[in-house]
């Protein structure tokens, strides 16, 4: 193999992994837009989505990939209750409480899939494992190039839908100015569920196609890549989407070329060395709004 | 608003209450009762390492059961004793161990103890054990420093399950003297070419440990082993393949893989799917259990497993039966199979009731005692000699391991071992698929 | 009856300790006084974070400080031979000098940015653990450390109660001390209003760092307490649990406030151990979670609070029913 293959293939593999993060983040950041939190459980939500395809997908054998969307609504449910019961009540009553709610929530949702599915590993078996396609110098699996399909359709679905219908034209309103939002009649609480929903089946998307690459999972899945697309928003500056993808991918370099250079151990750790940089240079991150 | 606070306050004031009522019936029956031996099960119930923890527990219960349906352990005064098992969650952290082991033998004054899993949290309460002088028989805890450790008093912990320096040793052992001359073989090379190895470990206590001990094995053994890459990664990680490329680009004969199941599937599936890897992978024992095929499905042909207990096959003779029928009591109890921390604990019952037997009486001196000098036969896997009994400076059991390798079971999609090493347990012989690349050197 | 705030606390200081000095007398369980060891542990743990947090700054990687403490101490009892009593407090000193460092790297950076840095150097602080200061770590083995009381002095479990007990005061004392001087004050005001305190006179980044001192030395000292009680240091220390803990412990006991963190330490433990006695395994994780979730929901400011909001709800019930109204 040659160098150029092998640049070639991490780049790809780097796209990949991004493509979890870039759905997580986007959903922490659609989150955060409009209510101004962040749900330190929103990996929580990412495994839910991926038991219950997991869950339909044994019961019925239907394509994994159709699946998604069942999921997606079922986690729209799940976070609009989760919303409007737990983080409506204490909302703008400081970070640290969210903090703790989230606490909570991990304990429920982790261990009470726990309950519900056992805490064994599972696995979901692909309908096109084993099929690879010759890209250029590389043979890249099927799979991957139909996460990624995914990943790009899911985004695109939900750039129109913040641009062209009236919600979404709501939903941007209220992430740039609530009080005004308000007084032009929108109903923000309505848009809070209905952001916090949306949030919340981008995670179910990333579950779903990371089980469906063949990752094996477990209720605690959720813990790291939450963390991982939390940094990334953070990094990138909270509520920026250009700056999650930027973001993210700049931590996907860092982190496997210091697996490459100083051991696997590094891995996590150089994410927050590069996190601490960016934001003694920049406190809000790369593209993070200058203010309160 | 307002009635919500008294919910609140009622809900703690019965959360406290209830606390209080339940921790009576622990505490029930005197520590005194005659024709009782209390034995203590240390394992995580909740926390990540929770699925093990489960077996381990759901494995003590099937061995009490199993003794107590036959009359119990006969003590000295001719009565007949009965196992009760009381179970202590170490919520699989350090204070949590040390919460359990101190309520299990302070408040629940049990004879003797079983379990315990990762090494780092039977490290927090060891100097409990070492201070209330209980028998302790570790059954999950990999690392050799659970008994060799010097600044505490070892004598009564019992070491039953084999260590990282065992696995580390036997699969070195078994690729110098059966993988190196197939690969030799192949490539018509002469015996003096050395073998090319690469190690994958997790970098933790336990993958360190594996790493440690290959490396030991090769220097004192002086074996013609070149160890050409050595990449590690963090607990949990799924994504590998940026060592896997640098393993790759090493040209390695083999791979030696220290990993937990749930990743050593998907860095066999990312090494051959996506890195293109085509070598032998060979894994740590506790890899062997049915989840592992699962999620390896085709790719794990011509893998390597060093293992002592296995779903799927077992050494023949009368390990065979016993093993088949711990499986089938477990599953009809459980409804799931036991793995191979679940068998080894699953023995630990049996060692501490044939100890307690032997000393005639649960008096804790009397039980090491007879632990020291322990030569029973061995009860489901595999033991050297046949026989379960601790080694006299480090109180260790010595398992006969054996390697397995993998073959591809079309109709079942996953693949399904065979025992190839050593020649006493053997049923087939090793053979490199057809698929298999050698190394080179660069 | 009615009690007046300040009495109620006076009583209520009492009453505490003398429950705190007599409980060892009333159970005669290693295992409770085992408990109660570990839980004075985290009273300073939590109120060092309290600390903090006071200070407007929340901090999700409390765990490193609480970690470089024990490491610390038990690698200069090691080498110096010295009493880990003596040893606690220069262990912790070591964890307040890394304290500042981290605080100089925040001194900007506010509540995610914050939580997120301090998070991360907690993993930064493992990882070197194990990997380039493995030498004198010990690695992912771990070392052992020096107990605070030969077990074989008799009846040593009582004594190393009330010498946590007398160190857990006395970290309490401190910080009610701290608060009730200028350097409370204005933590507060750099709280409640950065630019106001500055145009106080109130050099925000001084006090800020001050902040992380004082927090990081009391979270080093119950690191360095809970390991030379257990006897043996791992890096599982520096685990995401341990900083969670704290951040969960103040904000039920009450956030900002001197008895929030020993409030919500003491409940938690026992809600934890009661529902764990039941043989609940998951499920207790599920009920822990709820009770977090409603004590925040309807107890925003913590158990500390439930007194006034019950005498708030009696006032305002008895205001609005009739005297015959049977509601």
């Amino acid at each position: 193999m040659d160098n150029l293959g092998v640049f070639l293939q991490i780049i790809f593999w780097g796209l990949y992994a991004g493509c979890i993060y870039i759905l997580l983040a986007t959903g922490l950041n659609l989150i955060f837009g409009v209510m101004k939190i962040v749900n330190f459980a929103h990996g929580e939500f990412l495994m839910i989505g991926a038991y219950i395809t997991a869950t339909i997908f044994f019961i019925s054998g239907i394509n994994p990939y159709l699946i998604i969307l069942l999921s997606m609504l079922a986690l729209i449910g799940i976070g609009a209750v989760i919303e409007r019961f737990c983080f409506r009540p204490i909302l703008g009553t400081g970070k640290l409480n969210e903090i703790f709610l989230s606490i909570g929530l991990i304990y429920i949702f982790q261990n009470g899939a726990a309950i519900i599915w056992t805490d064994e590993w599972q696995s979901v078996k692909s309908p096109y494992d084993g099929i690879s396609l010759p890209f250029g110098s590389l043979s890249v699996p099927l799979d991957y190039i139909l996460i990624m399909f995914f990943t790009a359709a899911i985004i695109c679905g939900l750039y129109l839908f913040l641009k062209k219908t009236t919600i979404g034209m709501q939903m941007r309103a209220t992430s740039q100015n609530r009080k005004g939002a308000m007084l032009v009649g929108i109903d923000v609480e309505r848009i809070d569920v209905i952001s916090f929903g949306l949030g919340c089946a981008l995670a179910a998307a990333a579950g779903t196609l990371w089980i469906v690459s063949g990752q094996i999972f477990n209720p605690y899945m959720g813990s790291i890549p939450a963390i991982k697309a939390f940094a990334i928003i953070i990094l990138g500056g909270l509520g920026s989407i250009p700056g999650a993808i930027i973001g993210g991918l700049l931590m996907g370099l860092a982190e496997n070329g210091a697996a490459f250079l100083l051991g696997g151990i590094w891995k996590d750790a150089i994410s927050f060395v590069i996190l601490i940089i960016v934001l003694v240079v920049r406190p809000t991150g790369l593209f993070g709004e200058k203010g309160d | 608003m307002k009635y919500s606070v008294l919910f609140i306050a009622s809900i703690l004031i019965v959360a406290v209450f209830i606390a209080g009522c339940t921790q009576q019936p622990a505490t029930q029956q005197p520590s005194t009762t005659q024709g009782v031996i209390k034995v203590g099960v240390i394992a995580s119930l909740t926390g990540p390492a929770s699925n093990v923890g489960t077996n381990m527990w759901q494995s003590a219960q099937v061995a009490a059961d199993k003794i107590n349906s036959e009359g119990g352990v006969t003590l000295k005064d001719g009565s007949k004793a009965q196992i009760r098992l009381i179970v202590g969650d170490d919520e699989s952290t350090q204070q949590g161990g040390q919460k359990a082991a101190t309520k299990l033998i302070t408040d629940d004054k049990v004879d003797i103890l079983v379990g315990g899993y990762s090494s780092a949290v039977t490290s927090s309460y060891q100097q409990t054990i070492a201070e209330y002088k209980i028998p302790y028989i570790v059954t999950g805890a990999s690392s050799p420093i659970i008994t060799h450790r010097t600044d505490i008093d070892t004598s009564y912990i019992f070491h039953h399950c084999p260590t990282t320096d065992t696995y580390g040793q036997y699969t070195t052992m078994f690729i110098d003297q059966v993988v190196r001359p197939e690969v030799n073989k192949k490539l018509g090379a002469p015996a003096a070419r050395p073998f090319r190895l690469a190690m994958l470990y997790q970098d933790t206590a336990f993958g360190k440990g594996v790493q440690s001990a290959v490396n030991n094995t090769i220097t004192t053994g002086k074996l013609n082993i070149q160890l050409v890459s050595q990449q590690s990664y963090r607990m949990g990680e799924s994504d590998f393949r940026t060592p896997l490329t640098a393993i790759k680009a090493a040209n390695p004969d083999a791979v030696y893989l220290a990993a937990f199941p749930n990743e050593g599937a998907p860095i066999i599936t990312q090494a051959r799917r996506d890195i293109g890897l085509n070598t032998i992978f060979l894994n740590v024992e506790n890899n062997d259990n049915a989840q592992f095929y699962k999620d390896l499905g085709q790719y794990g042909e011509g893998a390597i497993i060093e293992s002592r207990f296995s779903p799927y096959v077992a050494p023949v003779g009368a390990v065979a039966d016993a093993q088949n029928e711990f499986k089938q009591s477990y599953f009809a109890r459980f409804g799931t199979f036991p793995d191979m921390m679940g068998a080894s604990t699953y023995e630990g019952i049996f060692i501490a009731a044939q100890a307690t037997k032997n000393a005639g009486t649960t008096d804790k001196v009397a039980v090491r005692q007879e632990l020291i000098a322990l030569n029973m036969p061995q009860v489901i896997e595999a033991m050297k000699d046949q026989t379960c009994s601790f080694s006299p400076d480090f109180r260790e059991s010595t398992f006969d391991l054996w390697m397995e390798q993998l073959s591809y079971n079309a109709t079942l999609g996953e693949t399904r071992p065979l025992i190839v090493w050593p020649d006493n347990l053997k049923t087939t012989d090793f053979v490199l698929p057809s698929w298999y690349v050698a190394g080179s050197s660069p | 009856m009615h009690f007046k705030k300040d009495e109620m606390v006076k009583y209520g200081t009492v009453l505490a300790l003398v429950i705190a000095i007599t409980i060892p007398f009333a159970t005669d369980s290693m295992f409770i006084l085992n408990l109660l060891v570990l839980m004075l542990i985290f009273i300073i743990f939590a109120s060092a974070w309290n600390l903090l947090a006071f200070s407007g700054q929340g901090s999700l990687g409390h765990a490193a400080f609480f970690g470089i403490g024990a490491y610390a101490s038990t690698l200069i009892a090691a080498n110096s031979g010295m009493s880990p009593f003596i040893t606690i407090f220069l262990g912790a000193a070591v964890a307040a000098f890394v304290g500042i460092l981290i605080g100089l790297t925040c001194v900007r950076l506010k509540e995610w940015f914050l939580a997120m840095v301090t998070f991360g150097f907690a993993i930064i602080v493992q990882t070197l653990t194990v990997s380039v200061l493995a030498p004198i770590t010990g690695g992912w083995d771990g070392i052992a450390s020096s107990r605070l009381l030969s077990p074989s002095i008799p009846g040593y479990q009582l004594i190393e109660y009330y010498a946590v007990l007398l160190i857990t005061i006395a970290s309490v004392a401190a910080i009610w001390y701290i608060m009730k001087t200028r350097i409370g004050l204005a933590f507060l005001a750099i709280r409640e209003n950065e630019l106001e305190a500055r145009a106080a006179g109130i050099d925000p980044v001084r006090y800020r760092l001050l902040a992380f001192a004082l927090s990081a030395y009391l979270a080093g000292v119950a690191g360095a307490l809970q390991i030379h009680h257990i006897g043996y240091l791992t890096p599982e220390l520096y685990g995401v649990d341990n900083s969670f803990w704290p951040v969960t412990y103040v904000i039920l006991g009450g956030l900002g406030t001197l008895a929030g963190p020993i409030v919500g330490t003491i409940a938690l433990t026992i809600i934890w151990e009661g529902l764990k006695s039941t043989g609940l395994t998951f499920g207790r994780y599920v009920i822990v979670g709820v009770m977090l979730i409603l004590a925040i929901i309807f107890l925003p400011r913590g158990l500390v609070s439930l007194p006034e909001q019950v005498q708030g709800w009696l006032k305002r019930r008895k205001r609005k029913e009739p005297p015959s109204g049977t509601g």
